[in-house]
């Protein structure tokens, strides 16, 4: 233990740097003030909420709603950007849970109010007895096999013409057992093939097209903006699975707490009133969608421009709840069919 | 341990000499090998991407991260976001060091509870940090409570075991001593557990301080707490690349700059410490 030189002296210097830098870090953070902790995705975009004369006088509810940064809920961040939400009472804060793993929790333990949640996701909540309900439709593919925002990739070269071609191979997708897989195996059994050997691999999206395309993978399921990059990377798409299930099938919903709808049915119902003319409105207005992606994804200008938007109805589409959820009971990662009539 | 002291003197050479003779030459090259390392790397990655070896499009050059890096320097979100897990870092580092050295002292001042809660450490202890996600989404969501209690449990275990481990260190001849001269308890940590055990909370410190920046980022990515952590995760699913990895590099050089600090606060609480002179008499 004698001489040991663990530090020196020019650690010390790199050090002074590092602090003065931090020092002066440390600064310009504190004028920018404010740490509230649920801002928009890119903490710039500050939504403008002016009030209006009318909505002065109006008791303001404050309501949490969990969403992902992903092209789905461009609708809800242009609603409250256009005062849709504010016109009806609602005071917004948008929380940006990484992943979508964290909503549905959220909403049943109470930390949301509403959340955002692909629909089959919801149907396995349901038959738990989570005591959930949809408030609206959240999303839903176009009825374009071709041009949707969704898509099953393979390499140009892979043999794989059609989904059939996909038995006995790997494909990646976000989550085992749920909206993804199910969806893919009816496209698969449509075409006349087994879907049962099929092996699925639960990969992140942005690294599902980088391991189709090294190979480590014989197909991929992307959503936008990786359906856009999948074919930058020359893949080839099958076709969406969602349209290849069902046409404009209604990918997910907004939801809420049954209790909390119990005992608030005029938010719910100012909620419902709000997003309903926020998906009207981003359904009608691609370039309003286009350019709040800006505000609260990454993406860069190029890529908003080039992503297939998905369809925005205002109406929940009851037939492809039951549709989702026999495709789960078929799956096996359901027993029965739950009641449904809470999601419809 | 390494033996490039740089100050030892040969015998031979007695007298009264400035200590500062000849270190200043060999401070430098350690510098600049340091410098030549980082060069290799930042070259070998721009190069295996500009060449095409690695895919550009997920392994971007270099200059093009940095550039992305440079472009964010100029944007209130990434100050924001800096702000946020540095203060997460902070705040949950410091509970954890408060609460690790007194359960420490406590503990490792009575021979019982040592024994009695022994087991209990040792079962709780690798207990990854993360598998607590689920709960604390559940009882804070998003909100900077659930990096919080990441952060502090993982930090925490750091702390108390090296602390446990620096109090039974003491020299029990000491602690007698102090005992016959009637020195109550809270003098006896003072004057003789302290600076035994103080080297082991500065190493406690360096590794809590590491532990509890990979936690916070970690609490950031997956739960989506606002942070870099979260930005990280919103670019990928952008597919911004660049800034993707931009982001890390910001990551990496924030666990650079703790872990110099880190050593820098050990020099400093330690200058009377035998390991952290040179002079030897």
């Amino acid at each position: 233990m004698r001489h040991i030189t663990t530090t020196s002296a020019r650690t010390k210097a790199a050090f002074v740097a590092v602090a003065a830098i931090g020092a002066l870090t440390l600064a310009a953070c504190s004028d920018s003030g404010s740490s509230d902790t649920s801002e928009s995705a890119s903490g710039e975009a500050e939504m403008s909420e002016e009030p209006t004369e009318d909505t002065m006088a109006m008791e303001m509810t404050a309501i949490t709603v969990g969403v992902i940064p992903i092209v789905d809920v461009a609708p809800i961040y242009i609603g409250v950007s256009e005062g849709y939400f504010e016109e009806e009472g609602l005071d917004v804060t948008l929380e940006l849970a990484q992943g979508g793993a964290a909503i549905v929790p959220g909403v049943v333990s109470g930390q949301f109010q509403f959340g955002f949640s692909n629909t089959t996701s919801l149907i396995l909540g349901v038959s738990n007895d989570l005591g959930i309900e949809a408030v609206a439709s959240g999303v839903a593919a176009t009825d374009s096999l071709d041009a949707d925002f969704a898509g099953v990739m393979v390499q140009a070269d892979s043999g794989i013409e059609s989904p059939k071609d996909l038995e006995g191979k790997s494909i990646g997708v976000n989550t085992l057992n749920n909206i993804n897989t199910s969806t893919i195996n009816q496209m698969v059994r449509d075409d006349g093939g087994d879907p049962s050997t099929i092996t699925y691999v639960e990969l992140a999206y942005p690294d599902i097209v980088p391991a189709v395309v090294s190979g480590d993978i014989d197909a991929g399921q992307t959503v936008e903006p990786f359906t856009t990059v999948a074919l930058g990377q020359d893949l080839v798409n099958l076709g969406s699975n969602f349209v290849a299930t069902s046409p404009g099938l209604m990918v997910a919903e907004y939801f809420t707490g049954t209790d909390y709808a119990a005992e608030n049915p005029d938010i719910v119902a100012a909620f419902e009133a709000a997003i309903t003319k926020s998906l009207d409105y981003a359904n009608s207005n691609p370039d309003a969608v286009r350019a709040a992606l800006l505000d609260y994804t990454s993406m860069d200008e190029a890529t908003t421009q080039a992503v297939t938007l998905p369809a925005w109805p205002a109406e929940i589409d009851g037939d492809t709840v039951d549709l989702l959820a026999e495709l789960a009971v078929t799956d096996g990662f359901l027993t029965e069919v739950p009641d449904l009539s809470a999601l419809k | 341990m390494s033996s490039a002291s740089a100050t030892l003197e040969s015998p031979a050479t007695s007298g009264p000499k400035p200590r500062t003779r000849s270190r200043r030459p060999r401070r430098s090259r350690g510098v600049w090998l340091g410098i030549v390392g980082v060069l290799i790397v930042l070259v070998g990655a721009e190069t295996l991407s500009r060449t095409g070896i690695v895919n550009p499009d997920f392994l971007p050059p270099v200059t093009e991260m940095y550039a992305t890096l440079f472009q964010m320097l100029g944007e209130g979100w990434f100050w924001e976001s800096l702000w946020l897990t540095l203060r997460g870092w902070a705040v949950g580092l410091g509970a954890a060091m408060v609460l690790g050295v007194l359960a420490g002292f406590v503990i490792g001042s009575i021979p019982f509870l040592r024994a009695f809660t022994n087991s209990t450490i040792e079962f709780l202890r690798p207990i990854p940090s993360v598998a607590l996600i689920p709960l604390v989404v559940l009882l804070w969501g998003t909100q900077p409570q659930s990096a919080f209690v990441l952060v502090v449990y993982a930090a925490f275990w750091q702390v108390l075991v090296q602390v446990l481990y620096g109090v039974a260190d003491v020299d029990p001849v000491a602690r007698d001593t102090a005992r016959s001269y009637q020195f109550g308890p809270l003098r006896i940590a003072r004057s003789v557990i302290y600076p035994t055990a103080l080297p082991y909370i500065m190493t406690a410190f360096r590794l809590a301080a590491a532990v509890a920046l990979i936690l916070e980022i970690t609490a950031e990515l997956v739960i989506g707490v606002p942070g870099l952590g979260r930005e990280i995760g919103i670019a990928q699913s952008s597919a911004a690349v660049p800034e993707t990895y931009a982001l890390v590099i910001v990551v990496g050089l924030i666990g650079v700059a703790v872990n110099l600090m880190a050593r820098f606060a050990e020099k400093k609480m330690l200058w009377w410490h035998p390991s952290m002179r040179s002079e030897h008499s």
